[in-house]
């Protein structure tokens, strides 16, 4: 299926986006095909949003399928849903787009089963900081219409990596994918993005008849102004990193809790290297460090630890934010991570979690390595 | 017509005493509820609480955790660790207005097949009258 | 009757003075205490060992990110005890951790103070606990309750430590700008601190001070318990409180009475199962996941609340906001209770899970 020929079936039922995936979800979960669909709803105390994996259609009447806050990572809920057990539970999981990249990078780590998986994606407006809705859910949920309603996107409301975000639309991984960034008059157009995705739509008697060129227009754009804004971003980032003084400076705050990595979709190891025996200070640890030091900044090893997740995930990082946002001490993590990453994956021309087949580049090699690796190399040779 | 409430109960029983006391309970052709959904352990000091609650959370109706009378456990002093753990996790229960009567802790020994059938008995009574357990329909937890 | 070290210098230059005699004498291997990192309001822990770096040290700032208590647990044995300033909710923290063989007291000369609370996260970031440095230490020579500390602090009743080698009074002490009083209440104290230039003399704390400020706290204690409304909670309450959790961990990796290497819940054995899912999915009509939010908590509170000690830094790090702190404190008091057990108070007295008594709860299992 070449590009140009892809073509997105209108579904927009003049009630807004809501309703009109609720009502696609709705007649998909009735089909025998689908077992549950994963989907944020609003927890009781009406204070967050939690994702839910929902078999009973009345319940997936109350969802919200774009919320406001992403308080927990989709990958990961999707992750405990999949990775062990014989449940081969089928599931139309709908997520944000950085969600559905980790996803497809957890499935290359063997830690989500995507053969049950339907992904299916929407133009997502980005998501505001959890703790700003949090303080006041009635404010949060005002400002997030706002935020959905447009025009363009928003750039003050959102968390800081969803302002940055160029990869905020249909993925080539996305199974199905809700388009509503279009310029002309609120038009919702589900579009198919693989076999399974377009198999789905004939079952269910959909069909893509629309032209989705003006929308795909818009969204490139789009792009455009996203991508000079995270240059922008970046260039302020890259003087909080450089050099040991900025970089101490940037974590000085840093309890050690490692909340950032426990939140994070990529981050799975069920005891991180930074919390077992070998990260562990011990007795000749403290005596090297005082005696050329005179002292031992407690807990230790703070910037190591994000140094060191950084040469362990950033090839993964899909720039959600997450970390921030778990933060208790508002380290911007996610810009820090985001602009480490881009990087580290510019190196290996990898994107990640854009393509289901490309190994993630650690677990693999060439022996002919690509321009970029050879002169990364050869500098750090002197 | 209403479907009858049959209980779950998740039972804990302590092989030495407690699992045997059902053994006996059988043979003696004694017939006990069929709520009562038998886990066998070495000891009834093998319980750890969260057992109890992931039990209750995921929807037993009850938990029960049968051991040795006190003096008597075949480790010499595991059933005290129960019944201390035991009282901890009734007084969470309460503190949190958790139903709380869910939980039973029972010595029951192996020659004690009456006392097994009594018991799981009565237990399962109990559990009727208090209903089924709300966790079990609850999406959020 | 403890010896009382009297320092014509203000409360803290006091301390640091203390502090670099000991170390320039080599009494002790090194001084654990909370310092200036850079020049621009960041602070941190730190196990110093060149006294020149005292200089930085800041040992009564009323800022804790991390529990001191749980650090020096984590420290390996020097050739001498380690001078470790910490509050008093740190210091029953490590005796707590002593007690499981966490550490051990004889590592440590246990500097505490009488304590009048410390700041939450969000308002000693960057240089923003400066500015709030001298209404604090009025209030704490008032011998009342600073503004805007944490919740946790405001509703603590132990605010004076039980089992420190030496004491700082610093809560109604009329003048902490220029006088410094240290009791010494340990031999090992008086001891090291025999050539140290200051005046001595003979006394005690005045513990009947306190008990205006004792009597504040409590009511705030009862006030914060009756606010999350915990007996009326039940399985709802609990669904509800726990509602925007986000199932990070934080608060057990910060809770410094969570020790294990590998958290429970964490493991293997409570890994989410999809068949588990699977066979629920349509009892349910819908399940949460991840998976067992509200059981994390519970199982924390049997696995921990006896012994906690109220010191507030779960709250601090939870990222939506949730009052664990409050919660398990609550459960933790009344747990205790039935063994009249209290989180601290004393290195030799057992943790209810680990002894018995043949002849107790007689009436749990005989019916």
């Amino acid at each position: 299926m070449t590009k140009t020929s892809i073509k997105g079936a209108d579904i927009s039922n003049k009630k807004g986006i809501t309703e009109a995936i609720l009502a696609f979800l709705e007649e998909l979960l009735s089909l025998e095909d689908f077992d549950a669909v994963l989907i944020p709803m609003r927890v009781p105390s009406e204070d967050s949003y939690a994702w839910v994996l929902v078999n009973d259609e009345n319940l997936l009447r109350e969802a919200d399928p774009v919320a406001p806050v992403m308080p927990v990572q989709g990958a990961n809920a999707l992750s405990s849903c999949s990775r062990k057990g014989e449940g081969n539970i089928r599931i139309a999981a709908l997520m944000r787009p950085c969600e559905v990249r980790a996803a497809i990078e957890l499935s290359k780590l063997n830690q989500v089963k995507l053969d049950t998986v339907t992904l299916i994606t929407y133009d997502c407006p980005g998501a505001l900081p959890l703790s700003d809705y949090i303080k006041d859910p009635v404010n949060g949920e005002k400002t997030f219409d706002s935020v959905l309603a447009g025009p363009g996107r928003d750039v003050e409301s959102v968390k800081q990596v969803c302002r940055i975000c160029d990869d905020f639309s249909m993925l080539p991984a996305s199974d199905l994918h809700f388009a509503f960034y279009s310029e002309s008059s609120g038009n919702i157009l589900l579009i198919p993005g693989s076999k399974k995705g377009s198999a789905l739509l004939k079952k269910m008697d959909i069909e893509p008849s629309v032209d989705i060129s003006s929308w795909k227009e818009n969204i490139e754009e789009l792009k455009k102004e996203q991508i000079k804004r995270r240059k922008e971003r970046f260039k302020k980032v890259k003087g909080m990193v450089e050099g040991f003084e900025s970089l101490s400076e940037t974590f000085a705050d840093c309890i050690g809790c490692h909340n950032c990595q426990s939140v994070c979709p990529v981050c799975y190891c069920r005891q991180c290297y930074f919390d077992s025996e070998t990260s562990r200070l011990d007795a000749e640890s403290v005596l090297l460090r005082t005696e050329s030091r005179g002292a031992v900044s407690l807990p230790a090893d703070r910037v190591m630890f994000h140094v060191g997740r950084m040469s362990h995930m950033s090839l993964s990082c899909v720039s959600c934010g997450l970390c921030t946002d778990a933060c208790p001490v508002s380290i911007p993590v996610a810009d820090l991570f985001s602009y480490v990453a881009d990087r580290t994956q510019d190196t290996f021309n990898y994107r990640s979690g854009k393509d289901k087949e490309e190994p993630v580049p650690l677990k693999t090699y060439r022996e002919e390595e690509e321009k970029g690796i050879n002169e990364l190399v050869k500098g750090a040779e002197g | 017509m209403p479907k009858e409430f049959k209980p779950k109960i998740i039972s804990f029983l302590c092989k030495w005493c407690t699992y045997s006391g059902a053994d006996l309970a059988g043979t003696n052709r004694m017939k006990y509820p069929a709520s009562i959904l038998p886990v066998r352990v070495m000891c009834s000091s093998r319980v750890n609480p969260v057992f109890m609650v992931k039990s209750f959370l995921h929807g037993a109706d009850g938990v029960l955790v049968g051991g040795c009378h006190p003096g008597d456990c075949h480790y010499q002093s595991g059933n005290y660790f129960t019944r201390r753990r035991f009282a901890i996790l009734k007084r969470i229960f309460d503190t949190l207005g958790m139903e709380s009567k869910r939980l039973k802790l029972s010595w029951i020994s192996a020659a004690e097949g009456a006392k097994f059938v009594r018991v799981t008995t009565e237990f399962t009574e109990e559990i009727k009258s208090l209903g089924e357990n709300p966790a079990k329909k609850k999406v959020f937890l | 009757m403890d010896q009382i070290l009297s320092i014509d210098k203000g409360a803290e230059e006091g301390v640091v003075r203390l502090l670099k005699f000991l170390l320039e004498n080599d009494k002790v291997s090194g001084v654990f205490t909370l310092r200036r990192t850079t020049g621009k309001g960041f602070f941190d822990y730190a196990l110093i060992t060149d006294p020149g770096l005292l200089e930085d040290a800041i040992p009564l700032h009323p800022f804790m990110n991390v529990n001191g208590g749980k650090i020096i647990s984590s420290l390996p044995p020097m050739k001498k005890p380690v001078a470790a300033v910490i509050r008093p909710c740190e210091l029953r923290s490590f005796i707590e951790l002593v007690k499981r063989s966490q550490g051990s007291i004889d590592d440590f000369l246990l500097i505490s103070y009488t304590c009048g609370g410390s700041f939450p996260f969000d308002k000693t970031l960057k240089d923003n606990g400066r500015k709030l440095l001298p209404g604090y230490w009025k209030a704490v020579e008032k011998g009342v309750d600073p503004d805007n500390i944490r919740q946790s602090c405001a509703s603590c009743e132990h605010f004076v430590p039980q089992n420190a080698d030496i004491t700082v009074s610093l809560l109604g002490e009329k003048d902490l700008s220029s006088k410094c009083l240290i009791y010494l209440h340990s031999e090992r104290s008086t001891a090291m601190t025999e050539e140290f230039d200051a005046e001595i003399s003979d006394g005690q704390l005045d513990m009947k001070r306190f008990e205006a400020l004792l009597e504040k706290r409590s009511e705030q204690k009862e006030k914060d318990f009756k606010e999350i409304k915990i007996e009326d909670s039940g399985l709802d309450g609990m669904i509800d409180l726990f509602g925007r959790c986000i199932g990070c961990h934080g608060c057990m990796r910060v809770c410094p009475i969570c020790q294990c290497v590998l958290c429970d819940f964490e493991s293997c054995a409570y890994d989410p199962d999809t068949s588990v899912i699977a066979n629920e999915l349509p009892v349910r009509g819908g399940v949460r996941v991840p998976t067992d939010t509200v059981l994390f908590h519970i199982g924390r509170l049997s696995h921990m609340s006896f012994s906690c000690v109220g010191c507030g830094q779960c709250t601090e790090v939870c990222p939506a906001d949730i009052p664990v702190s409050t919660l398990f404190r609550k459960t933790g008091e009344q747990v205790a209770g039935i063994f009249d057990y209290i989180p601290g108070r004393d290195v030799d007295e057992e943790i209810p899970v680990t002894i018995f008594k043949e002849d107790e709860l007689s009436e749990l299992g005989n019916d």
